[in-house]
């Protein structure tokens, strides 16, 4: 059957039928429909072929760069994935405890509890320090009150020993006065004054001593009561800078928990992607397949080109019009049934095509 | 030792995309660009499983599987045809010369693994 002639069945005319003018006349316009035909033909066809090879190769050029930045980007991803998963695990066994492991710390919150504990328990040992020097302090004061009380019972044996002297001095005067008889008192009178002055320097001496201690006390006191506040305000300001500490550490896990989880998500989104790419980067052989079919097509117009150029010559050459038009649609049949019908590319979308297991 | 597919495509990017896919699954990969080479490529090696196209050069894919399953180290072989070609005629034409499943083109890398993993 033949697209140019029409229908050759019963139902209607041939072609040769519908042109039956008188032999002769017609031909100088058959030779030159001829001729148009097959320039037509050929025109088209030199005009497509090298239009679908160049897209052929830049697609093929397009999907080759793609595919070199598909391995690169996936190397990357897979690369990435295997970072993230390490920096997981290193957390993981430091920080959180490797369960399988006999060794393992027992994560991340055991161990702040264990710091903490820890604190608490240096914080009880200074706290009970701090009583014991306080404890301390009471001891010094009940020393300081005992010599204070020393100090005026010295004065008191000061005075006495004054007293004494006096009254040595006095027994002294009664003794002159009573002469011979008065001698031994003199005597007694002169030891009492000599015990008197000794009382005096030994008092003295002592009320030195207890002044000395007195000072040694109150130095003591103040280094104990130093100590004893120092302690605690150092031991509070290391607990509160300690659980600062903890917290910092606790916040930084958290965000680089979070950081390594959305690292594993992006790679994942990226892998997904990737999918896509394979799957449309599968289209330059489709493309090609099709521009292929489209040559082909083009190599069958030139056939019908060269089948109206015979035309022309037969008809030049003064063969009768019936049988070199009878021979032209012969030609076209032929050509036309042995064109490939079917089409290269079912897939008229991007979507995967179906699956069938035997 | 990891299972060794061969693949065979007249498309290098095809090819390529094959075993990128396959590649990332863990499984070592041939190549052969049409059923003349493949026979050449499978010869004396222990394949898991062969995925091939239909159209191509020198041989087809229905021959090629034909071919295969003549040959007793192929005989039980899994083998998966991968075309453009979605016709049920064709694809009994398949089914007759032994294939083992049928993939129409383009394959998403997640099904490919999935049928790949079902048939090894």
């Amino acid at each position: 059957m033949s697209r140019w002639f029409g229908s050759t069945s019963a139902a209607g005319p041939t072609p040769t039928q519908e042109l039956a003018p008188p032999e002769g006349s017609l031909r100088p316009t058959l030779v030159r429909l001829a001729a148009r035909e097959a320039a037509m033909l050929e025109g088209q066809v030199n005009f497509l072929t090298p239009e679908l090879l160049q897209a052929d190769s830049l697609v093929r050029e397009a999907a080759g760069t793609l595919e070199e930045a598909l391995k690169t980007l996936d190397r990357s991803v897979q690369q990435q994935h295997l970072l993230a998963g390490e920096i997981q695990a290193a957390m993981q066994s430091t920080l959180e405890g490797d369960p399988n492991s006999a060794t393992a710390s027992g994560g991340f919150d055991a161990m702040s509890a264990t710091i903490m504990g820890t604190l608490d328990g240096f914080v009880g040992h200074i706290a009970d320090i701090s009583q014991s020097t306080e404890q301390l302090v009471e001891e010094v004061n009940d020393i300081r009150d005992r010599s204070l009380r020393m100090e005026t019972m010295l004065e008191e044996l000061s005075e006495i020993a004054g007293r004494t002297h006096l009254l040595s001095l006095n027994a002294a005067i009664e003794a002159a006065h009573a002469r011979q008889f008065g001698a031994g008192f003199a005597v007694v009178a002169g030891e009492v004054s000599k015990l008197a002055d000794r009382s005096t320097a030994l008092s003295q001496t002592i009320q030195e001593q207890v002044n000395g201690t007195r000072q040694a006390l109150e130095r003591t006191d103040a280094h104990v009561k130093a100590i004893a506040s120092q302690d605690m305000n150092v031991a509070l300001a290391s607990r509160g800078e300690s659980e600062n500490l903890v917290m910092a550490l606790q916040t930084s896990n958290w965000i680089v928990k979070d950081l390594v989880n959305q690292l594993k998500e992006n790679a994942r989104t990226i892998t997904t992607q990737v999918g896509h790419v394979v799957r449309s980067l599968q289209f330059e052989d489709l493309v090609h397949q099709t521009l292929m079919a489209c040559l082909k097509e083009l190599g069958n117009l030139l056939e019908q080109a060269e089948a109206w150029k015979a035309l022309g010559t037969r008809l030049t050459a003064g063969e009768p019009e019936a049988p070199a038009l009878a021979a032209l649609e012969a030609r076209l049949g032929e050509i036309e049934a042995s064109r490939v019908q079917f089409r290269a590319v079912k897939s008229g979308s991007l979507t995967a095509g179906e699956v069938d297991l035997f | 030792m990891g299972h060794c597919i061969l693949t065979v495509d007249d498309s290098s990017t095809m090819r390529q995309m094959i075993t990128f896919t396959l590649k990332g699954a863990n499984f070592d990969v041939l190549e052969a660009g049409d059923g003349v080479e493949a026979l050449e490529v499978a010869k004396g090696k222990k394949l898991s499983l062969i995925i091939t196209d239909v159209n191509m050069p020198r041989m087809d894919g229905i021959t090629l599987v034909q071919r295969l399953r003549a040959l007793p180290e192929f005989k039980f072989t899994p083998i998966l045809v991968l075309t453009t070609e979605s016709d049920a005629t064709m694809k009994q034409k398949g089914k007759e010369a032994g294939a083992t499943g049928w993939i129409v083109k383009p394959f998403s890398p997640e099904k490919l693994l999935d049928v790949v993993n079902k048939v090894i």
